[in-house]
């Protein structure tokens, strides 16, 4: 009786991304075609915590995108990675993504659903294959059964994997840091917060745009070129050498948990940060950032009370979310 | 009398299908099959991977293990200027696929005087997150580390390769800017506009003449650049060569026999 179709029509929970007031509007709705549900986002969240994604079972995208750790990498320059390898960039948290153009530092990937597949088969990452992977996906009737609550054809595929994974990682969000109760009116700042704060703005705020703190911009601050690795950043995408050493502005909110910084995670503390801005540029390189061309003027004084503000960016609600947590 | 049942059972089933069936692709009932078939050649020997022996203008002999590209937005002119498109029109020709060289899809009747089509995936589609069929990551055919499609891709080996294994190594993509890849590609019927009707199959057979891919006004050779990965200056002056190998070299028309739907 192929012809007749006895099945229930396919229902799914809708949800919405938060769009907090005040926000700018991200440039494209990453869920345009990829309507965001409760079911496609489990089905995400099951991925996300899957260590079967590698070729050895022993790396699942949670393995270096920690909830704890604003889902970076905590307290690690570099990622581990298949047969005892390293990443060669240090892993970004992951928040907020609807308002990211281009992910990665170098901006390399133009779209959240095709990210995944970079970690998935780089041979330093998760060293796996597509073909693989969906074997193993269609292998596994918890899978099975996810992929059907979620899409209406069922189908394990590619695509769906990726969307599934982008509805998770997407929905990902922070916007309750103590800095935006205070900006609600529903907290208030401490003095050094408060004088942490005005720092910012003189000389952080050019880059780290609030309220997402940062503004997705490439660029060059100054850091030496690792002779090791000799990352160019930017210009590995673009091939332009106006671009070389630009890196992606990454955000500071939960700056407090996603140390070591730069991209190549080479600073352990912020107050490192601080004093590479005060002295550690390297003024000499060809595309510095024009915003630092000028050692930055920060007193000690200033430098403490702009720690104590950047404490106030970590969002305990994100990190502490059990709707993000490993799924049972 | 259970036999009889059963027939009288399956044509109700196919008077019903029939029927739910014709709402949806009543259109299509009244368009025609066209048929653009795709032959690999160099210096007109069709393409045998692996076993085949070829050389180039610059007598560098080499053999082919890989050879891919993407193929989309085919359309057909009419004489009256009118553009006729294939719906979703991604296609991937894989060498060793001979399924996936030949493309057939529908078309409204009409006198036709060209057929154009695009060397890769549009710019759009490289932008929009993951696809699927021929766009599907799985073919091999997409970049994970500079989100984009591998438009063209050739691979082999020549003794005059100074790479690993002599490789030679050809992923042309890219998308945006000076330096994309795209190519449109048009081919006129010339003097043989062809009538496309319901009752019959048109099928245009195209030869890919890839030794294009080299020749002598410039010094591309593999003994120089056996290997191109990524997009750029170079990704796009190859993209520039064998968008220019397209030809028709025959187009058939045979009564359709039978009816698909």
């Amino acid at each position: 009786m192929a012809f007749i179709n006895n099945q229930p029509p396919h229902k799914v929970t809708h949800l919405k991304l938060v769009m907090p007031a005040g926000w700018p509007k991200p440039s494209t709705d990453i869920f345009a075609f990829n309507p965001l549900t409760e079911e496609g986002f489990q089905l995400g969240r099951k991925l996300f915590y899957d260590a079967r994604l590698s070729k050895d079972g022993n790396f699942s995208c949670s393995g270096c995108h920690q909830q704890f750790a604003a889902f970076a990498t905590y307290d690690h320059d570099f990622s581990h990675g298949f047969n005892n390898s390293f990443t060669t960039r240090n892993a970004p948290g992951l928040f907020n993504l609807a308002w990211q153009k281009e992910l990665h530092w170098d901006g390399g990937i133009n779209h959240i659903e095709v990210q995944p597949l970079s970690p998935l088969t780089a041979v330093n990452e998760m060293a796996e294959t597509l073909p693989a992977v969906l074997k193993k996906l269609k292998a596994d009737t918890a899978y099975i059964r996810l992929f059907k609550a979620a899409f209406s054809d069922g189908i394990i595929n590619s695509q769906h994997l990726l969307k599934a994974l982008a509805q998770f990682t997407g929905s990902i969000q922070s916007y309750n840091t103590k800095y935006d109760k205070v900006k609600r009116g529903e907290d208030s700042f401490t003095l050094s917060e408060t004088l942490g704060y005005k720092t910012f703005i003189a000389h952080c705020n050019g880059c780290h745009k609030e309220p997402l703190f940062t503004d997705n911009s490439f660029r060059n601050n100054g850091l030496t070129l690792n002779e090791k690795l000799k990352d160019y950043g930017r210009m590995t995408i673009t091939g332009k050498p106006a671009d070389s050493l630009k890196f992606k502005v990454p955000s500071l909110r939960n700056c407090t948990i996603t140390f070591p910084y730069m991209h190549d995670g080479r600073l352990y503390s912020l107050g490192k940060v601080i004093d590479h801005y005060r002295t550690g540029i390297d003024t000499t390189q060809r595309t510095l950032d024009a915003l630092l061309k000028k050692r930055m003027a920060i007193s000690n004084q200033e430098k403490v009370d702009l720690v104590s503000f950047l404490l106030t960016l970590k969002d305990e609600e994100m990190i502490h979310d059990t709707r993000f947590l490993q799924p049972n | 009398m259970k036999g009889f049942l059963f027939f009288v059972f399956c044509f109700l089933l196919c008077v019903l299908f029939a029927d739910t069936a014709k709402g949806q692709v009543g259109d299509k009932q009244q368009q025609a099959n066209v048929r653009i078939t795709f032959i690999n050649t160099i210096n007109q020997q069709p393409v045998v991977l692996d076993s085949g022996n070829y050389s180039n203008c610059w007598n560098e002999n080499f053999t082919l293990s890989k050879l891919k590209y993407y193929i989309s937005n085919i359309s057909l002119q009419t004489i009256g200027k009118k553009i006729n498109r294939e719906e979703n029109s991604y296609h991937l020709i894989n060498e060793e696929d001979t399924a996936s060289k030949s493309l057939l899809f529908l078309i409204p009747p009409d006198k036709y005087a060209s057929v154009s089509f695009l060397i890769g995936v549009d710019s759009l589609k490289n932008v929009s997150g993951a696809q699927t069929d021929a766009l599907d990551p799985l073919n091999g055919m997409f970049w994970t580390w500079n989100t984009g499609y591998i438009m063209f891709k050739l691979e082999g080996s020549s003794p005059q390769s100074a790479s690993i294994n002599n490789k030679i190594e050809y992923h042309i993509g890219g998308f945006s800017g000076i330096n994309t890849v795209l190519r449109k590609v048009e081919l006129n019927f010339g003097s043989n506009v062809i009538s496309v009707n319901k009752d019959h199959l048109t099928e245009i057979i195209i030869r890919a003449n890839l030794e294009k891919i080299w020749n002598a006004g410039d010094d591309f050779k593999i003994t120089n650049t056996p290997v191109c990965t990524s997009p750029g200056g170079l990704a796009a002056a190859i993209a520039g060569k064998y968008s220019s190998a397209f030809d028709i070299i025959k187009i058939i028309q045979q009564k359709v026999l039978y009816y698909s739907f």
